[in-house]
This record gives structure tokens, C-alpha cells and sequence, in this order.
């Protein structure tokens, strides 16, 4: 444990260096990131210029929902990176042997090989939405809240990583990727809307299919103050533990049924 | 070795005529055509996913209508068929020619396009156009009979519209096409294209009125989009299909349309010109 923090902070400090070397293609991957989390909440924000209300939710309340839900994504994007390329770059191209020749964690090698640094741009977008949103709310913070918050964006993030590693080790079976990944990158999105507004199936497939929900809107009920989800709201972490476990039994099963292209 | 010391890609020889080179681009679109039935599973998965879009967009929509029963002009009904007929037509128009040179920068390949000799964006659109021939029947036909089924959809205002409506998607394609060459070859010289693209995205699904119709805009916004290229790739051909565009109005919605095909396109290639001369191809 102590020496993968170690190896983790040397990764970080690495690869940090190496993106700051191209400092003009930094500050663009940036100011792009930036544009796509304000471009990604137009919708409502343009909505929202039209009606006062989407069933019982206030603006607030939405741009809540959507602050939070961009603090795990942030924390998800940083070392997501590897994932969305690891078919083609890792199983196409057999860098995987590489990784399994070195002493550490398959799936620490993985996730922590590049960094997404401009993706924490989203944490820091994401609280000062939760600050504002909580304020115009009148949210009354108490120290177990914070607590709770923590616990929910840890959760938040690890849902999203759980997700993705389960989509990514299917390349380990099926080189040809069917192309699922970015249409449930895509769904994302709906996760950032009460799922009261859904009907039944679209709500189930959001909560225990594609758990999106448990990462957004279940962790802001609380404290948007919506007692009727606090059974949800307890089992954010629930979710979150089960679904990574799935997935590192998933990811292992995959690496043990790895064979190298050869080349 | 620098770019600059590459020759300019030469024109055909003896074939500048105007037949041998539609037969060169023709070949292309039929290269696109066939390299994508290589993956027809994605097509598969791709009905799916545009139905799970459609159906969640109109749980969104139906909270929205929840309070007021018309905005902007649109009520419910034209509204979800506005939303529909938009992704349907995305499922056409759309393409990934920005990833495509993305990878090649990253491959190293590009050096392979350089060297043909042939009108690179043309080859890029060419092929776009083959793969999108080719969704439109494995895609966009069958994912809107099932939208037509499922939602209480409208058909089209008139005869007169649905033609207007074709050929203004047709022209939808080439806008997308130009805007993601130009993006595409903006990116050759950056390290990291992700984050640009996953911008582009959603300001294309944003801007173009995918979402949201422009007319929802707030007017400063409206005013400035009137100026851009977006709203002519979804919102405009959508607007047409519902009748809200008529007669006169359609002509000119479609000139200006064909206007902003030649603008994308043009620019496209003088930004090629440009920074193909600043390309370095590593080794090889």
C-alpha cells in the first residue's frame, strides 16, 4: 500500500511534467475542458430562461445536482484517460505484456499511466456550483454533512470508475470493440436530472443497470433535503463498493484470459 | 524530415478532367461504404441508442410541458417529433472525420494522405459519405420506423417540406463534414485532441438546436447564431419538416444552407494548406 502511494505520487509527478512541457497544448485542452462542462449544462441553463420549473425542481436545485454530479466526474476523468483507448493501444498493440512484466497492479499500471490533468478544472467548477446553489437554497450545512458529501463524491467517482473498467475489459474477450462505451459516456448526462421526471424502466436501468444515478441524483437528495430517498441515499456507498468489486473480479478474470497478439 | 520538403500533392496526370476525378472520389465513398460494414454490430447497438436518447428526451420534455402547455411556439407533440426527427437525422449526417485524423496524427500515418494524390478534405468527406450511405439504411431508416411506432410522432407538413427537408440534410452532412475536417486538422499539431473534440460535441449538439430549438435561446444568442454554421445542421432541416418553414422561406433557408457548405469547406481547405506545410512526420 505504501509503496503503491509512493509509485502513485512519482506516476503523478511524471507524467505532470510531461503535459506541462507543451504548454500551449495544455492551456487549449483546458480552456476546451472548460467549455465543454459550461456547453454540457446548456440545456437547462437555456430551459431554465423558459420555465420556472421542471416538475417540483427549482433552477437551484437542478444546477445542484449538476454541480455535484461534476466533482466524481472530474475525479473520474483525471484517470480515465487510459480506458477509452486501452482496446486499441494495450490488446491491439500488446502493450499490455509490458505492463504484466512489472511487479505492480495490472489496474494500477493502467489507471495511472496518464493523467487527464485538465479534468480537474471540473472538481474545482463543481464546488463553487455547490457552494453557490446550496447558498441560494439556504442549505444549513452540519459537520456530518461534509462528512457525507466526502463519502459522496468518493462513491460518485468510483461508480463512474467501476462503470468504465467493466466496459473496458471486454476488450479482453472481444478485440473489436462494439462501440458501447461512448454511447454510455453519452448517458452520463441523464444521470444529472432528478430521475423522479423518468417512468419506471428508465429509472430502474439508471439506478441498477447503468448506475448513473447513484453517482448524481441519490447523493444530492439528502442534501436537497428529499427524505423520501434516504433509503437511496444510504446505499450510494452500498452501490459503489459492489459495483467495483464486479468490476476488479471482471478486470482479473479478463487478464488472466489475456493471450499477447505476439508481436 | 520537415513537410516542407514534400511536394504538393499533383493533380491527377493527364486526368484533370472532371470524370476521372468524380471516379477517384467515387471510389472513395465506396471504400467508406465498405469499410463500415466491417463493423455492422455497432449499427446494432447504435438502434438501441438512439432509442434509449429519443425515449429519455421525452420523459425530460414531458416535465418540461408539465406547467405550460406551449413555448416558443412548439406544444408537446411537435416538440418530441421535433426532438425525434433531430436524432434521427444526426444518425445521418453524422461523422467522426476529426477522430479519424486524430488517429492518424497519433499512428503516424498522416504522411500516407499527404503522399496520394488526390484533394485530402475530399477524400476524408468521400469517405464520410460512404459510411453515412451506408447508416442511412442499417441506422437512420430503422431507428426512425421504431421512433414512428413507439412515439405519436408527426409526418411531415407537406410533399413540398419532406423534399426540402432531404435535401437540406443532405446539405447538413457536408457542414458537419467541413466543421470536423477543419477541427480535425486544427488538432494535428496538439498532443492531446480529446478534450477539443468532447467541446465540439457539445457545442455542436447544443448550438445546432439538437437539445433545445434555437428559438429557445435567449435573442442575444439567437441574434449571434443567426451568423454561425450550427443551426443549419439540425435545427433548420427540422423546421422545415415541421411546416414551420414555408414556400419562400425554405428557398432561402436552403441557400443560405448551400452558402455555409462552400464557407465550411473552403475554409477546411485553406486551413489544410496551411498547416500541411508545418506538419512533421516523426521517422518513417
Amino acid at each position: 500500500m505504501k509503496r503503491h502511494l509512493r509509485l502513485f505520487v512519482l506516476y503523478f509527478a511524471q507524467y505532470a511534467k510531461v503535459r506541462l512541457a507543451y504548454k500551449a497544448d495544455f492551456i487549449i485542452a483546458f480552456f476546451s475542458s472548460m467549455a465543454a462542462t459550461v456547453l454540457g449544462f446548456g440545456f437547462v441553463l437555456v430551459l431554465f430562461t423558459k420555465i420556472p420549473k421542471l416538475q417540483d425542481w427549482s433552477f437551484y436545485e437542478i444546477l445542484f445536482l449538476y454541480g455535484f454530479s461534476l466533482i466524481p466526474l472530474g475525479f473520474f476523468n483525471v484517470v480515465s484517460w487510459n480506458l477509452y483507448e486501452f482496446g486499441d493501444l494495450y490488446i491491439i498493440e500488446g502493450r499490455f505484456d509490458r505492463i504484466l512484466l512489472r511487479p505492480v497492479d495490472t489496474l494500477f499500471q493502467v489507471l495511472f499511466e496518464k493523467f487527464r490533468l485538465e479534468s480537474l478544472q471540473e472538481v474545482a467548477t463543481g464546488i463553487a456550483v455547490v457552494t453557490i446553489s446550496a447558498r441560494k437554497l439556504n442549505i444549513s450545512w452540519h459537520a456530518a454533512d461534509y462528512l457525507w458529501f466526502v463519502v459522496m463524491v468518493a462513491s460518485g467517482a468510483l461508480i463512474y470508475l467501476a462503470v468504465f473498467l467493466i466496459l473496458t475489459a471486454v476488450s479482453f474477450w472481444f478485440e473489436d470493440r462494439v462501440g458501447i462505451v461512448p454511447p454510455v459516456f453519452n448517458m452520463l448526462t441523464f444521470g444529472r436530472y432528478p430521475l423522479t421526471i423518468y417512468n419506471v424502466f428508465i429509472q430502474f436501468m439508471l439506478s441498477w443497470i447503468i448506475p448513473f444515478g447513484f453517482a448524481s441524483f441519490y447523493p444530492t437528495t439528502h442534501f436537497l433535503g428529499r427524505e423520501n430517498f434516504t433509503i437511496y441515499f444510504h446505499l450510494v456507498p452500498v452501490v459503489a463498493a459492489t459495483f467495483a468489486m464486479l468490476a476488479v473480479v471482471v478486470w482479473n478474470r479478463g487478464v488472466a484470459n489475456y493471450s499477447s497478439t505476439g508481436s | 524530415m520537415g513537410a516542407s520538403e514534400l511536394a504538393l500533392p499533383a493533380r491527377p496526370r493527364g486526368g484533370a478532367s472532371l470524370a476521372n476525378q468524380a471516379r477517384v472520389y467515387a471510389e472513395f465513398i465506396r471504400v467508406g461504404f465498405v469499410n463500415t460494414l466491417a463493423y455492422r454490430l455497432r449499427y446494432y447497438t447504435g438502434i438501441v441508442t438512439y432509442f434509449i436518447y429519443v425515449s429519455i428526451y421525452y420523459f425530460i420534455w414531458k416535465a418540461i410541458y408539465e406547467h405550460s402547455a406551449k413555448i416558443e411556439g412548439f406544444d408537446f407533440k411537435q416538440l418530441l417529433t421535433y426532438v425525434a426527427v433531430g436524432w434521427i437525422i444526426r444518425s445521418f449526417y453524422y461523422n467522426n472525420i476529426d477522430q479519424q485524423i486524430a488517429i492518424q496524427v497519433m499512428e503516424g500515418k498522416l504522411a500516407m494522405d499527404l503522399i496520394k494524390p488526390v484533394n485530402t478534405q475530399f477524400m476524408y468527406v468521400a469517405q464520410a459519405l460512404g459510411e453515412s450511405v451506408f447508416r442511412l439504411a442499417l441506422l437512420t431508416l430503422p431507428t426512425a420506423v421504431i421512433l414512428a411506432l413507439v412515439f405519436p410522432l408527426r409526418l411531415p407538413a407537406g410533399a413540398l417540406n419532406f423534399a426540402g427537408f432531404m435535401l437540406s440534410v443532405f446539405m447538413s452532412f457536408f457542414i458537419v463534414a467541413g466543421i470536423n475536417f477543419c477541427v480535425g486538422t486544427f488538432a494535428i499539431r496538439l498532443k492531446s485532441i480529446l478534450g477539443l473534440l468532447r467541446a465540439k460535441y457539445f457545442l455542436l449538439e447544443l448550438f445546432s438546436g439538437l437539445l433545445i430549438p434555437i428559438s429557445f435561446f435567449p435573442e442575444v444568442f439567437q441574434k449571434a447564431l443567426a451568423f454561425m454554421p450550427f443551426q443549419y445542421i439540425s435545427y433548420v432541416p427540422v423546421l422545415i419538416y415541421l411546416g414551420k418553414l414555408q414556400g419562400l422561406g425554405i428557398v432561402k433557408a436552403l441557400g443560405i444552407q448551400l452558402f455555409w457548405v462552400f464557407a465550411m469547406l473552403a475554409l477546411g481547405d485553406a486551413l489544410w494548406r496551411w498547416s500541411s506545410r508545418r506538419i512533421t512526420i516523426q521517422g518513417g
